[in-house]
């Protein structure tokens, strides 16, 4: 951890303790006119760790992007606000964003054997970021890459520095990225699905290790994943998201032991009694992007859902710690 | 890895084969006897046997081909009837030097213009630098070469008389002269070849940016251009260099027709007039070293693809 701490003390603390590190508010975005992510509010205070949970389809991945600056592009339609450490990200200028990019904002991938670069040597790979934001010599580089190699689990660093990405296991793959993300010590952390492309034994120990990375570095986590339990079990607080919306969002024990949204609770109760989280929880699916109900777009497979809920948007709620979207709770 | 070498090796040795065969009976089957056209209108039986005898053509054909084989292997191809001239120094140390230097200078102008207009097109793609560089290369596909030489010929060389419009200098003699007399001729040739390189970088680096390693690259803030140029165009070179490796027979072809319109001594223009003038071992010797130039460049560019695949390298 000794080297950890002398590089931290290169990065500038601007953020106080009290100010959020992230502050999402309003944020929306468009694709050919479909509302891939819907007003979604949300807050990260530095050192909290945040899941987002849902099915697929939910527009987890997109936000993640569009959080570390990868769908700026003419098609891509944004409204509403992302700041982080009280910098308008939105407004960043390319330039700007870029220094952020794998600096400050760190990003796991879900497959790293897709996400790492076959013809370049993970030890380039690694050294990447340290010389761009870093400024380190070649051989400053070298010697860094092998720290981080070592600190994700990586055995004989020296000599994996000059393999080639297919030279390595999948777990080995992922824990290379682990490193590529966390290089700069960056202060927000995301990690979209960082193990299910992973081999169910080894998923556990890779969750594990990028959590005690996370906390070692004091850096804030927003974690992408589909399992509740997990997630509720891994973040401090839980961000359930359905349909391009966050539906309910609150401490992580309250999501999970008392959830307020029909979804959610269809998410837990499938958890419970099948001991295992399975992609379609709940009967029916996601309604396409081009035909969302106009109310709550959770209408068609709520069980609870009255005539208000297709006719109607509901607004999310504050309820204590957290935010619910339902027009009925219990 | 090993038997993957041997397996290469052993069907280069078949192809030369095949090519031996083939261009043994090539001589067997054109028409004329040889003894008769080396000795003239005017001969003896006696001098007829005796030639036949001292070139063995008494002998079983399969020891004919052994001998030919044997002498063709250590570089004794024979004398032309014509100029008198040692057709291994003719063909090997006068010819394919200059076939060689066309074909790779026209390989590089083919590159330099075809991989940014390739790149330039897949990034941005359907705008009017795509549709241009889309026309140009299938223009320059369906174009023919040796019509495209009559017209550069023509405008640059006769009418406004700024290149040379035949012979070649080496360019290992005198640099600049060498390119000027080139300039034509590869461009002639290379046309062919650009539009080809700009349609396989353009599809690659189309199908490459859309790899989750280019995401990767850009949230680690790598700037884009350095995406493009460093981690996507590093991907796209291994497709490039199968193309051009499947195109090294178009680029041969290609080369014999440009050197007949510019006269340039190359193979090509060897082969033509050993043609004209009926010069069958001369013709076969042609044949022969144009094989083994297709399988010495196949096993090269082989090579190339493995040293850029590093999927394909063997671990250290
Ligand atoms: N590149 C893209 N172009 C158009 N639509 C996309 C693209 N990527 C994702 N989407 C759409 O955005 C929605 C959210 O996708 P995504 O963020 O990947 O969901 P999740 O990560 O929660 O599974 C989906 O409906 C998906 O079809
Ligand atoms: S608003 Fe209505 S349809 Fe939507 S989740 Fe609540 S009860 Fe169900
Ligand atoms: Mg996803």
């Amino acid at each position: 951890m000794n080297q950890v701490s002398v590089l931290a003390q290169n990065i500038p603390v601007e953020s106080s303790a009290e100010a959020p590190l992230l502050e999402v508010r309003d944020f929306s975005l468009r694709r050919k006119k479909a509302t891939v992510l819907d007003r979604i509010t949300l807050s990260l205070n530095p050192g909290e760790t945040l899941g987002l949970i849902g099915e697929s389809g939910a527009g987890k991945s997109t936000l993640a992007m569009a959080l570390i600056g990868l769908l700026r592009a003419p098609e891509v339609e944004i409204e509403g606000s992302l700041r982080f450490r009280g910098t308008e990200l939105t407004a960043l200028k390319e330039a700007d964003f870029r220094r952020l990019r794998g600096n400050k904002i760190g990003l796991i991938f879900q497959d790293a054997t897709a996400a790492l670069n076959p013809c370049f040597t993970v030890g380039k790979q690694i050294a990447e970021p340290l010389r761009r934001h870093l400024g380190l010599s070649a051989s400053a580089c070298r010697a860094r890459a092998v720290e981080l190699m070592q600190s994700v689990g990586i055995p004989e660093p020296r000599l994996r520095l000059d393999a080639y990405p297919h030279e390595l296991s999948g777990g080995m793959q992922q824990r290379v990225m682990i490193a590529i993300a966390l290089a700069c010590n960056p202060e927000l952390l995301l990690a979209d699905e960082p193990t299910s492309a992973l081999d169910v034994t080894i998923q556990a120990q890779i969750m594990e290790l990028i959590l005690d990375r996370v906390r070692a570095l004091n850096s804030s986590a927003i974690f992408v994943l589909h399992d509740l339990a997990l997630g509720a079990q891994v973040c401090d607080r839980i961000a359930v998201m359905y349909a391009g919306q966050i539906v309910e969002e609150g401490p992580s024990e309250c999501v999970l032991n008392a959830p307020l949204h029909p979804y959610t609770q269809g998410l837990k109760s499938c958890v419970v009694e099948l001991g295992m989280p399975t992609l379609t929880p709940i009967p029916g699916q996601i309604p396409p992007l081009d035909a969302m109900p106009n109310g709550c777009r959770f209408a068609p497979r709520c069980p609870k859902a009255q005539a208000i809920c297709g006719e109607q948007r509901p607004e999310a709620h504050t309820r204590d710690e957290r935010q619910v979207a339902c027009w009925f709770i219990d | 890895m090993w038997q993957a070498t041997f397996t290469k090796l052993g069907q280069t040795l078949l192809v030369l084969l095949l090519v031996s065969v083939a261009s043994f009976s090539f001589l067997k089957l054109a028409p004329g006897d040889p003894v008769t056209i080396m000795l003239g209108s005017d001969y003896s039986k006696a001098s007829y046997d005796q030639l036949t005898q001292e070139l063995g053509l008494d002998q079983p054909v399969i020891v004919q081909y052994g001998h030919w084989l044997a002498n063709f292997v250590q570089g004794d191809w024979g004398t032309s009837y014509i100029t008198n001239q040692n057709i291994f120094e003719l063909a090997v140390f006068q010819a394919l030097p200059v076939t060689l230097t066309l074909a790779a200078f026209s390989l590089l102008i083919a590159l330099v213009i075809g991989i940014p207009t390739g790149v330039m097109a897949a990034l941005y793609r359907n705008s009017w630098v795509d549709v241009l560089a889309t026309t140009l290369a299938i223009g320059g596909n369906a174009f023919p070469s040796f019509y495209l030489g009559i017209i550069l010929i023509w405008v640059f060389g006769v009418g406004l008389g700024w290149f040379p419009t035949l012979g070649f200098v080496a360019p290992w003699d005198d640099f600049w002269q060498g390119m000027w007399h080139l300039a034509l001729p590869a461009i002639t040739l290379g046309a062919w070849y650009v539009g080809l390189i700009a349609r396989i970088t353009r599809s690659s680096l189309l199908e490459v940016m859309g790899q989750p390693y280019i995401l990767a690259a850009k949230a680690r803030g790598e700037p884009g251009w350095r995406v493009v140029w460093v981690h996507g165009m590093r991907n796209v070179l291994m497709p490039l260099v199968t193309v051009i490796g499947l195109q090294l027979g178009g680029m041969l072809r290609g080369a014999v027709m440009t050197e007949v319109v510019f006269s340039l001594p190359g193979l090509g223009m060897m082969i033509t007039s050993a043609v004209l003038n009926r010069e069958y071992i001369v013709i076969q010797a042609g044949i022969m070293l144009t094989g083994v130039l297709f399988v010495v460049l196949n096993l090269m560019v082989d090579q190339t693809y493995q040293f850029l695949d590093p999927r394909l390298r063997r671990r250290k």
